[in-house]
């Protein structure tokens, strides 16, 4: 039964320090947040158990159902858009063209901006009154865009600013991964006649496939977590709570308004979902993916 | 080997307790955490009256702490003081005044000189601000940055769209025109926004004397219901739908965002606290003049005439503070009182002079015919009515929340959609966050 011949003690000892970490951290605030989640918070901190109540009026309430299909179609068009279009870019830097290195670059800093100055950035560009895109696109069609108002704007402004912000990243990622697709194998598929096109769905594609499992999964955790810095600069979930993600929501209600039960809730909602999708995507990532030559 | 580490950590206890002793033996000035959410160029000037302060007696310490917006700072002031780490002052804004009253957390203002056996008069304060903040007739929460909604106006503008500066707009029929003319003309592309939306929206009703929800609009009780949508909501929300159809009124966001668009001279209105003079004007600068004035009725007779709304914030004391720890903020906030800070404060940000004596004090020096634009919104709250509940302020318990349903109903008006269904929506979701809330006290 002695695992560790010799050294009763000193493994577990060792380990003690991640596993308080992790405790403290994140198993102990997650009971909390399963013991809230039971309870309605006063606005002075005294509790009061409601059952399932929480839970029940989370999937009754529109708001949260509009919240969490806005979630899915944000998800949807960062991930889909957002990797399709750096595909895309990476495919054309890593071409034989002059100063490719320099493409490479010049598209993958922008990773370098915190979401927040991106946020800043693209909400001045935007503002209705003295954003100079609100000016260009107010004199070429005549529409006054106000993303103040407009939940579609303000939906496709947060969308494009997201797939923006994580555009350098997707880049980079598939610029290494293009990189160590291995070029016999496209000489192989040229030599037996297939077109580029074929190439890179038959051979290019596949090959990329681990690299591209692990970016959906990145670009997941931004759009359901790390999408919060970025909303709350530019829309603060607004208007008409069209940005408000559920990962907003949680901190709008937990904190701005204050319905710390009913906000535990939907984190613990919200973590059981990321959980089915995160095995979901790495169940499928490690059984598609083609690691191997 | 051993013998010298044995020594060694000799040494270091030896250091730990001189250094704890020395702790212990000093004589240690009182400090007082202070919480506020004074941003921008307002920060400096509060960093400058604390700093005033704590050079008088270096036994009497605040220390200011900028922790987010008002309502980040209510939110970690309740989180703080669960977890008994709360500062001894906290700066609420007037919207979080039922939660403090309602919290068990603080001691209120007016018992504060009973508890160290001395006596303040309060009647010093300037009367709407003591309305606002009291309860049964006495004072709550300590005054400090108050201010009231007003119109800012661009007078090269009208100018050149041929109208009199002298002579802007009074009731919103009147602005609505005046923003017609200023669009039509091609002055400006929209001629209004406001800052706080929601905020005008409360100015507007209490401005026709009209309550914002039951129980004598929260005064008397725990309010169940707003009186909105009503007759007087659907004249004045029709007027808002006409503006943004035409142009006139362009939604500007929740909170300062719209004074950019003032300063930059893209619109020509912008309703927006009184504590945002000092910040455009010195935006602004010369480069275009910058009038102020009342905020707009309704021309209809029907309705009375109430009072515009103080905004702002006062300071909470928490109840957990030592009789030495008392004595400090009682003697800061005496000094926040003091004439020429008052005066200090007032100029440089404009917020209210919160004293009789301040207010005083300005005038004999010629500081409101020097600058005009610092007595509008005094004015307009000192001549309205003080004495009914609807002017006097609402109250209510999710008074935030309340707000942003306001605000979404105003954001769908603006973008079109029908005013009363959309307000009628908002006010549904509101019944029922005042009905959770007044479970909390069955």
């Amino acid at each position: 039964m002695n695992r560790f011949p010799n050294h009763r003690i000193l493994p577990y000892a060792l380990v003690m320090p991640s596993i308080a970490v992790i405790a403290i951290f994140l198993i102990i605030p997650f009971g909390q947040a399963v013991y809230l989640s039971f309870h309605r918070v006063s606005p002075f901190g005294a509790l009061r158990n409601v059952g399932w109540r929480n839970y029940v009026e989370m999937f009754a309430s529109a708001e949260y159902l509009f919240s969490f299909r806005n979630t899915m179609i944000f998800s949807a068009l960062v991930i889909g858009v957002g990797l399709t279009i750096a595909l895309c870019i990476a495919l054309l830097t890593t071409q034989k063209i002059r100063g490719a290195a320099f493409y490479q670059i010049a598209f993958i800093w922008t990773y370098a901006m915190s979401p927040i100055i991106a946020g800043v950035m693209w909400s001045l560009i935007f503002d209705p009154a003295i954003g100079i895109m609100a000016r260009l696109i107010g004199s070429a069609t005549g529409y006054s865009i106000n993303y103040f108002t407009d939940p579609v704007a303000a939906f496709l402004l947060v969308t494009a600013a997201s797939v923006w912000i994580m555009l350098g990243y997707n880049i980079c990622f598939f610029v290494a991964g293009l990189q160590n697709v291995p070029h016999e194998l496209k000489e192989a598929a040229w030599i037996d006649g297939a077109t580029t096109w074929q190439t890179f769905w038959v051979v290019t594609f596949p090959m990329l496939s681990p690299t591209t499992a692990f970016l959906v999964f990145v670009n997941t955790v931004y759009a359901f977590f790390q999408s919060f810095g970025m909303i709350d600069v530019v829309t603060q979930g607004g208007p008409n709570r069209s940005t408000e993600f559920l990962i907003y929501k949680i901190y709008r209600d937990g904190f701005g308004r204050m319905q710390e039960g009913q906000a535990a809730a939907q984190s613990v909602f919200l973590f059981v979902l990321i959980a089915i999708v995160g095995a979901v995507q790495i169940y499928t990532s490690t059984k598609k993916s083609v690691y191997d030559r | 080997m051993f013998q010298k580490r044995s020594k060694s950590i000799l040494m270091a206890a030896l250091v730990l307790v001189l250094a704890l002793g020395g702790i212990a033996t000093a004589q240690a000035p009182v400090t007082v955490e202070f919480w506020h959410s004074m941003t921008g160029s307002r920060l400096e000037v509060l960093n400058k009256v604390v700093a005033d302060f704590n050079a008088l007696d270096p036994t009497m310490q605040i220390e200011p702490v900028l922790v987010g917006t008002y309502e980040e700072c209510l939110t970690r002031f309740r989180a703080a003081y669960q977890a008994r780490q709360e500062p001894g002052i906290v700066q609420i804004y007037e919207v979080g005044t039922q939660t403090m009253h309602d919290s068990g957390m603080i001691i209120p203002a007016y018992q504060i000189p009973e508890r160290l056996g001395e006596t303040w008069d309060f009647g010093q304060y300037i009367r709407p601000i003591v309305q606002y903040y009291s309860k049964d007739g006495n004072l709550w929460s300590w005054p400090f940055a108050s201010s009231t909604a007003m119109i800012y106006y661009n007078a090269d503008h009208l100018r050149a769209a041929g109208l009199d500066p002298n002579k802007p707009p009074t009731t919103w029929e009147e602005m609505y025109e005046y923003g017609k003319k200023l669009v039509e003309a091609g002055v400006v592309k929209h001629a209004l926004s406001y800052g706080w939306p929601d905020w005008m929206f409360e100015n507007a009703l209490s401005l026709h004397d009209l309550e914002y929800a039951n129980m004598g609009n929260g005064r008397l009780g725990r309010p169940t219901e707003v009186s909105w949508p009503n007759e007087f909501t659907d004249e004045l929300l029709d007027i808002w739908a006409k503006m943004a159809k035409d142009n006139v009124w362009i939604y500007g966001g929740a909170e300062y965002n719209a004074n950019a668009a003032f300063q930059s001279g893209e619109i020509t209105f912008l309703m927006q606290s009184t504590s945002s003079l000092d910040g455009i004007l010195k935006t602004v600068g010369d480069s275009f003049e910058v009038r102020t004035t009342f905020l707009p009725r309704l021309a209809n007779p029907k309705y009375a005439r109430g009072n515009s709304l103080i905004g702002g914030n006062s300071l909470y004391v928490s109840n957990r503070v030592s009789d030495a720890e008392l004595k400090v903020i009682f003697e800061f906030f005496k000094y926040l009182s003091r004439t020429d800070v008052s005066v200090y404060w007032h100029k440089n940000t404009g917020y209210f002079p919160a004293t009789n004596a301040a207010v005083k004090a300005l005038m004999d020096e010629g500081w409101f015919t020097q600058s005009p634009n610092h007595l509008t919104a005094f004015l307009q709250i000192l001549s309205g009515k003080t004495d009914t509940n609807a002017s006097a302020g609402m109250r209510m318990g999710p008074f935030a929340q309340s707000r942003e349903w306001v605000r979404t109903a105003l954001e769908k008006i603006a973008n079109g959609e029908d005013p009363k269904a959309a307000l009628k929506y908002s006010a549904e979701q509101v019944n029922a966050l005042l009905a959770e809330y007044n479970e909390f006290f069955e």
